[in-house]
């Protein structure tokens, strides 16, 4: 049986709900999150990693060969879990704004 | 081509990068190093896409990597609060178990690396036989005085008694003492306890000499010394083949035949060396100490650890004298730490109360598991605590082997006495704080009312379990309706509040949100 996430959809901290909506949206890198969610980067980093310990994202390391091809390095990237998404769709009941704030059809044009 | 300026800048924000790493826990350093690097370049490539040094994408950056610092104090903050003991449980049944475990294990340890304490506990078996007594005279307020004169001794063994089948006779006096063997460097002489006693006196003591003297023939008439096992140790090292060393003592020599078992320890003086003379010798000096052997007869008179005994001489005259088993002399540990209990348990009264206060009617509280698991805990407390003060009290009258062994046994009769009343004392106020559904310590005190209106309302302290099960309510004054603390059993329709304020509790100390976003 799969464990049950230690944060229940109303718990959702605004910070965290505005992460998942990110990702949602598109922004799958730590730096794009910040930029898109306006938040630094002492703040980010930290709830992505209580987000993932609450199995709500997982995070993966992109393939050398991918960061070799751009002539840059490698990232992390992040998803969301089933977990994540069912959380983010009660959360956005919950903060009405939060789709006005990252609208996912921005990131699905660019 | 990157201008110096350009370059200086990059380099700080590896170092400050570099710098944030180290503050993170080992374990997530590699990762957290290799994010941050990772996300450096993005973000520069963001705000400095190959337009040369501009401050604005510099500040940008580095502000960036100033927030892996805050990164790495919540990664730190967080690998602290993880190795904390859990919610689950602080406060609990099982840690407060735990706890006197471990006292329990420091106490036994350390009683087992003390020497002094090793030696009492091992050679705890050997006791003084049965059916002596010592003879002091009635007016000698302390036992620990010599009050027999040698003629009373003398007198006493030649008439024929009834009552005593054997005496022996010692006086303790205080005589410079040196080995021949070894040359003292200082050229100082110590000076020992030694007491002069009658050759039958171990033989009466019904105590085995250890590690005695194999070939007495070759030492011509030099008398016999048997040391006392504290210093044997001291000055011998605990050597077994101490039996035949020859020691100046006083103005003559005498030759070591033994070592005294512990049992000896219990008799009056404070004795490092027993010289074994004939009873002429013996007698020669001032006061000392008779010990006697009763005989059935006398035995069957010895009502009581101390009898009078009047004794009839020629002068038609009488002796006042005391007669006290030698058992009620040396108490072993075990007896006075019995002692020092019952004495605690008395004295408990004093200083709280032994109520447990009251568990209304309840379903769920007062159900008879609930019961018999509230009366383990404490069960399982006293029986923790009690060796706890054992080996704590042992710890502390035997921890300094100089003091004499009388005055140990005062040291672990008071310290047995004072642990036990206050560890008493804990575990009833603890009991008392504990909710009688979870065994969880409530918290959390809350001042209700005013005491200007105890006769009108009630007034004092309500404390709650963070389980949610109950309430406790303590009264400032005891009132004739309010006399003792009272316990509210809450309703699982409360329980959603303190899991819910539980788990707040937890997110906003992890991860330093508000968990309502706000």
């Amino acid at each position: 049986m799969a464990r049950e996430p230690r944060f229940a959809e109303a718990k959702l901290s605004h910070t965290a709900a505005l992460i998942l909506q990110a990702l949602d949206a598109g922004f799958i890198y730590g730096f794009s999150i910040m930029e898109m969610a306006g938040l630094p980067s002492g703040t980010v980093y930290p709830a992505m990693r209580r987000l993932e310990r609450d199995e709500l994202i997982r995070s993966q390391w992109e393939r050398q060969s991918i960061a070799d091809a751009e002539q840059r390095p490698p990232r992390k990237y992040y998803k969301l879990t089933p977990a994540g998404r069912a959380t983010l769709e009660a959360s956005r009941k919950r903060y009405p704004l939060l789709e006005r704030l990252i609208p996912s059809e921005e990131a699905k044009s660019v | 081509m990157t201008s110096p300026t350009e370059w200086i800048a990059r380099v700080c924000h590896i170092g400050l990068l570099r710098v944030a790493s180290l503050l993170v826990p080992l374990p997530q350093r590699t990762e957290w190093w290799h994010e941050w690097h990772s996300e450096l370049w993005h973000v520069r490539h963001a705000c400095a896409p190959g337009c040369g040094f501009s401050m604005r994408a510099e500040a940008e950056v580095t502000a960036f990597c100033l927030g892996a610092f805050q990164d790495a104090l919540y990664l730190r903050l967080h690998s602290i609060a993880s190795r904390a003991p859990s919610r689950a449980l602080r406060g609990s049944a099982a840690q407060c178990i735990l706890c006197l475990a471990a006292m329990l294990t420091a106490c036994y340890a350390l009683a087992l690396l003390l020497p002094g304490v090793r030696a009492e506990r091992s050679l705890a078996p050997i006791q003084i036989g049965p059916g002596l007594v010592l003879i002091q005279d009635v007016a000698s307020s302390d036992d620990s005085s010599p009050s027999v004169l040698p003629k009373q001794f003398r007198a006493w063994k030649e008439r024929k008694q009834q009552y005593f089948d054997g005496f022996a006779f010692y006086r303790v006096t205080e005589e410079p003492v040196r080995r021949e063997s070894v040359s003292n460097a200082s050229g100082e002489e110590s000076g020992w306890g030694v007491a002069h006693a009658s050759e039958n006196l171990f033989a009466l003591l019904g105590l085995p000499v250890q590690f005695p003297e194999q070939d007495a023939g070759s030492f011509g008439d030099i008398p016999g010394v048997i040391l006392s096992e504290r210093k044997w140790k001291r000055e011998f090292q605990a050597n077994p083949h101490v039996a035949g060393t020859v020691l100046h003592l006083g103005p003559g020599k005498a030759r070591i035949v033994g070592v005294a078992p512990d049992g000896s320890r219990g008799l009056p003086g404070n004795v490092d060396a027993w010289l074994l003379e004939p009873d002429e010798k013996t007698v020669a000096g001032g006061a000392g100490f008779v010990i006697a052997h009763l005989t059935a007869m006398g035995q069957s008179e010895m009502y009581a650890a101390k009898v009078h005994i009047t004794e009839h001489n020629s002068g038609n005259s009488d002796d006042d004298l005391l007669g006290i088993s030698l058992d009620a002399l040396t108490p072993g540990s075990w007896t006075l730490f019995s002692f020092a209990l019952v004495l605690a348990i008395l004295a408990l009264p004093a200083i709280t109360s032994v109520s447990l206060g009251e568990y209304s009617e309840n379903s769920e509280g007062t159900s008879l598991l609930r019961t018999i698991c509230r009366w383990s805990f404490l069960s399982t407390k006293i029986a923790l605590l009690l060796p706890i003060v054992y080996f704590s009290s042992l710890d502390l009258a035997y921890a300094n082997t100089a003091i004499p062994a009388s005055s140990s046994a005062y040291v672990q009769l008071v310290s047995t006495f004072s642990i036990c009343l206050f560890s008493f004392r804990w575990v009833l106020q603890d009991q008392r704080k504990r909710c009688p559904v979870c065994l969880r310590r409530v918290c959390n005190p809350a001042h209700v009312g005013q005491a200007s209106r105890t006769f009108l309302a009630w007034n004092g302290t309500e404390l709650m379990c963070m389980g949610g099960h109950t309430l406790l309510h303590v009264p400032g004054l005891p009132t004739s309706w309010f006399s003792t603390q009272r316990w509210l059993y809450l309703d699982t329709s409360w329980r959603f509040l303190f899991a819910a304020s539980g788990s707040a509790i937890e997110s906003e100390t992890i991860s330093g949100f508000s968990p309502n976003g706000l």
